[in-house]
């Protein structure tokens, strides 16, 4: 319910001006040019001192300002109410006093001030105590040796809290007679009152070179402080509350966070969550859960063009092609057909690029107008648009597993079995190796933030029993009790890099193999395939599994995993029986199995870049699929119990397409798309 | 079926294909020098890596009868010798489930 505007209709975004401010500019007053408020959130006096007393619970009384405001005239006819027990039920735990002082707070930040008071007045808590609302004061009007005095009568009481919030208080005046240029005053303060605080020589050094600085201007951007007309205060206030306790001075804006923390967790819970928070549908009225519209759960395309086994796809970072490599010596770039009508697009294939080997890894430049493939040794540059091939570059002596791309178009790397890494410019000139690394490399990414360099790799550790060359071989046709051995199993490592420096942050030995490797787009995530059958979730900054996903089939192929979705909510991954498997990445939860696919490994999964709704897959059956969020008028379809059978697009070699759609298996009945 | 890297291998000697260098066994695995192939001199193991094997056949040889299955390079395909899968006679029963490979169709590699 909301009551007409008051009489103050340019209140609201006045208060949302004052960013952190407990309570916000009071709306009774003209406005910032009052000498205290400096848009820092300080409310002078609006709220009430005579309600305040009323209830012996005052809020401050100082204030010089002759227009009272009416709310305090209105809170006096507001009788208190008082209630049994203290908290806000009967039957919850939240507690009465808690509740409604921040219902002040909020109150007063929007700018309902009378109802603030009158809270105040009918509830008997305020907000927060005179002292409260005067040591604020002290900080933003600049009175350093009051606002240190009150420290302790604001409840710092420990003697290390106390040391500290002084040692914020004094560098803030330090800092302002530096910028007013009263060096002599600065020094004194640096002297008597800084250095006895027992801090770190090397910060009271920091703070002394600034003595150096001979404009207000330097002394600003060195220390990093916006001086005295800036938000220094206001910062300095938030730091100290770290200090003082919660329940005296309440933190800023405190319901706020608590709501937001609730939409986080709700967020967390949502296990289908494909949309922005922000967007419709997200309310306070009600816990937000997204059912499965949005999810991409039914196969629109199927892509049947290759002819043998499809390895590895990969979409253009601009959502709109999509390459794909193959068993069949080929590598093929897909593109939305042009006479696309929604809700069907029709994809065609727009180039072949032929090779003489399977095509093992491809990867799209930034600006999407060159494709990188690697097969065997070899790796090909291609120009997109054409497909034609650009170099071909001959430097690895084995096969080529992975590419990355350097910051600003400037080069990328190359990784590959024979242990190297190699940097190219952008023309295919071989500028360095990038590091020579313990393991043959089976995958590498650089983080979005170009901060850190992961791989996976393997070696053959060195046989046990090693025996002089030749000698120790057994001989003799009768050789039944000789102890030779078939090849020992090959050690696996995911290795973390300082991209910058090259050291080595991490190297963690894993029991089976390594097979895929992403990293999240916020970087501080891997995501690491292994056989047999799990996926692992690596912290890149605490160097620790974060979670893993199982369900699915790895025993021998080289499956590779990937994250999807909005925020990169889901992962998903192929599996060897032929079903792509998508997890809910925070709490690891299975969501769906889907079927399709026929005979053989899901090989490679990848997310659309730009449409958080579709993701493309690739298996042995030669084909690609490419998964959608079934569109409305299908939703109903799927629910029917028969299910439907729509004609599926299928691009063949001419890029003639058919069409149908292939429904979440248990509704749809799974049956084969192919015909 | 799916995609899956070549193995590779580590030792003092490691034998490979002689037409693309795809490693296939160590000196660790050699059971015996003493075998003949169809070209000359060849070598028992017990294990090998990156090969294919073909159909299984019956083929007499000089120790007896024995089903044997070609093996291929998994790179290039060339035939390297064939395993062993079954021997008919007691006293060749030690071979089964190993490989020949033919010595002039290796190479050293490291």
């Amino acid at each position: 319910m909301r009551f007409p505007d008051s009489d103050q209709p340019d209140a609201s975004p006045a208060a949302q001006d004052a960013v952190a401010g407990p309570s916000s500019v009071g709306l009774d007053h003209p406005g910032p040019s009052n000498g205290h408020l400096n848009g820092n959130g300080f409310a002078a006096a609006p709220n009430g001192a005579p309600a305040a007393s009323a209830t012996g619970n005052g809020v401050q009384k100082h204030n010089g300002h002759s227009k009272q405001s009416s709310a305090a005239s209105h809170a006096l006819s507001v009788a208190r109410v008082t209630l049994p027990g203290s908290s806000l039920y009967d039957d919850s735990d939240v507690d009465r006093e808690e509740f409604i002082r921040l219902v002040i707070q909020s109150l007063r930040d929007v700018g309902y001030i009378e109802s603030a008071a009158t809270l105040e007045a009918e509830s008997g808590y305020a907000m927060e105590t005179p002292e409260v609302a005067d040591f604020r004061r002290f900080i933003l009007e600049a009175r350093w040796s009051k606002a240190e005095n009150s420290l302790q009568r604001l409840g710092v009481r420990d003697r290390e809290g106390l040391w500290d919030a002084r040692f914020l208080i004094s560098q803030q005046k330090y800092l302002e007679l530096l910028e007013a240029q009263r060096t002599t005053d600065a020094l004194q303060v640096l002297r008597n009152e800084l250095a006895p605080l027992d801090v770190d020589s090397e910060q009271l050094h920091a703070l002394s070179s600034l003595m150096m600085c001979s404009e207000p201007e330097d002394l600003r951007q060195r220390a990093g402080w916006d001086g005295a007309a800036g938000h220094s205060r206001r910062i300095l206030l938030d730091n100290l509350h770290r200090y003082i306790p919660p329940s005296i001075m309440v933190p800023p804006r405190r319901f706020s966070t608590l709501l937001h923390q609730a939409n986080a967790y709700q967020r967390q819970q949502c296990v289908y969550h494909n949309i922005p928070m922000s967007s419709p549908g997200f309310s306070l009225f009600a816990d937000h859960q997204c059912d499965k519209t949005g999810f991409p759960r039914v196969t629109t395309t199927v892509l049947e063009v290759h002819i043998d086994q499809v390895w590895i796809v990969e979409w253009s970072r601009d959502g709109n092609f999509l390459a794909s490599a193959s068993k069949d010596k080929s590598a093929i770039i897909w593109g939305i057909g042009p006479e696309t009508e929604m809700p069907i697009r029709e994809w065609e294939k727009r180039h072949v690029l032929d090779h003489h080997y399977g095509v093992q890894s491809l990867s799209w430049s930034p600006d999407d107008t060159m494709l990188l493939t690697g097969s065997e040794g070899h790796i090909k540059m291609w120009n997109a648009k054409t497909g034609v091939c650009i170099r071909t570059l001959e430097e690895h002596s084995e096969p080529v597993t992975a590419f990355a791309w350097l910051p600003d178009n400037s080069g990328f790397l190359s990784a590959g079995m024979d242990f190297k890494i190699i940097i190219w410019n952008m023309d295919g000139q071989r500028r360095d190796i990038w590091s020579l690394l313990p393991v043959r490399i089976t995958y590498m990414a650089v983080t979005p933030d170009f901060t850190r360099l992961v791989a996976i790799g393997m070696r053959a550790p060195s046989p046990v029993d090693p025996r002089a060359d030749g000698e120790g071989a057994p001989s003799g046709a009768n050789g039944g009790t000789v102890t030779a051995s078939p090849p020992p199993k090959d050690e696996h490592r995911l290795l973390v890099y300082d991209f910058d420096s090259r050291r080595n942050e991490a190297s963690e030995p894993f029991e089976g193999e390594l097979t895929g490797l992403s990293v999240s787009h916020n970087s501080q995530y891997a995501l690491v395939s292994r056989s047999p059958d799990d996926i692992q979730l690596w912290d890149l900054n605490l160097g620790r599994m974060a979670r893993k996903y199982t369900g699915h089939r790895q025993t021998k192929d080289i499956i590779r995993s990937c994250f999807g979705g909005f925020e990169s909510n889901f992962v998903v991954s192929g599996s060897e029986d032929g079903n792509v498997y998508v997890w809910h990445r925070d709490t690891g939860v299975l969501l769906e199995v889907l079927e399709g696919h026929g005979e053989g490994s899901v090989n490679c999964v990848a997310w659309n870049p730009r449409n958080e709704r579709m993701f493309a897959s690739c298996s042995d059956d030669h084909t690609i699929r490419i998964w959608e969020a079934p569109p409305a008028d299908m939703l109903m379809m799927l629910d029917s119990p028969t299910g439907v059978d729509y004609p599926l697009p299928v691009t063949k070699g001419k890029g003639k397409t058919r069409q149908r759609w292939d429904g979440d298996s248990a509704d749809a009945g799974g049956s084969s798309a192919r015909t | 079926m799916g995609m899956t890297y070549r193995r590779y291998l580590a030792g003092e000697r490691i034998y490979g294909c002689s037409n693309c260098r795809t490693h296939l066994a160590t000196i660790h695995s050699m059971v015996s020098r003493a075998f003949n192939g169809q070209h000359g001199r060849a070598y028992l193991f017990d294990g090998v890596v990156n090969v294919l094997e073909g159909e299984p056949s019956d083929r007499p040889m000089t120790t007896g009868n024995h089903t044997v299955r070609d093996i291929y390079c998994c790179k290039c395909g060339v035939t390297l010798g064939w395993k062993y899968e079954k021997a008919y006679e007691a006293s060749q029963k030690y071979k089964e489930g190993k490989y020949i490979l033919e010595r002039n169709l290796l190479v050293d590699v490291q």
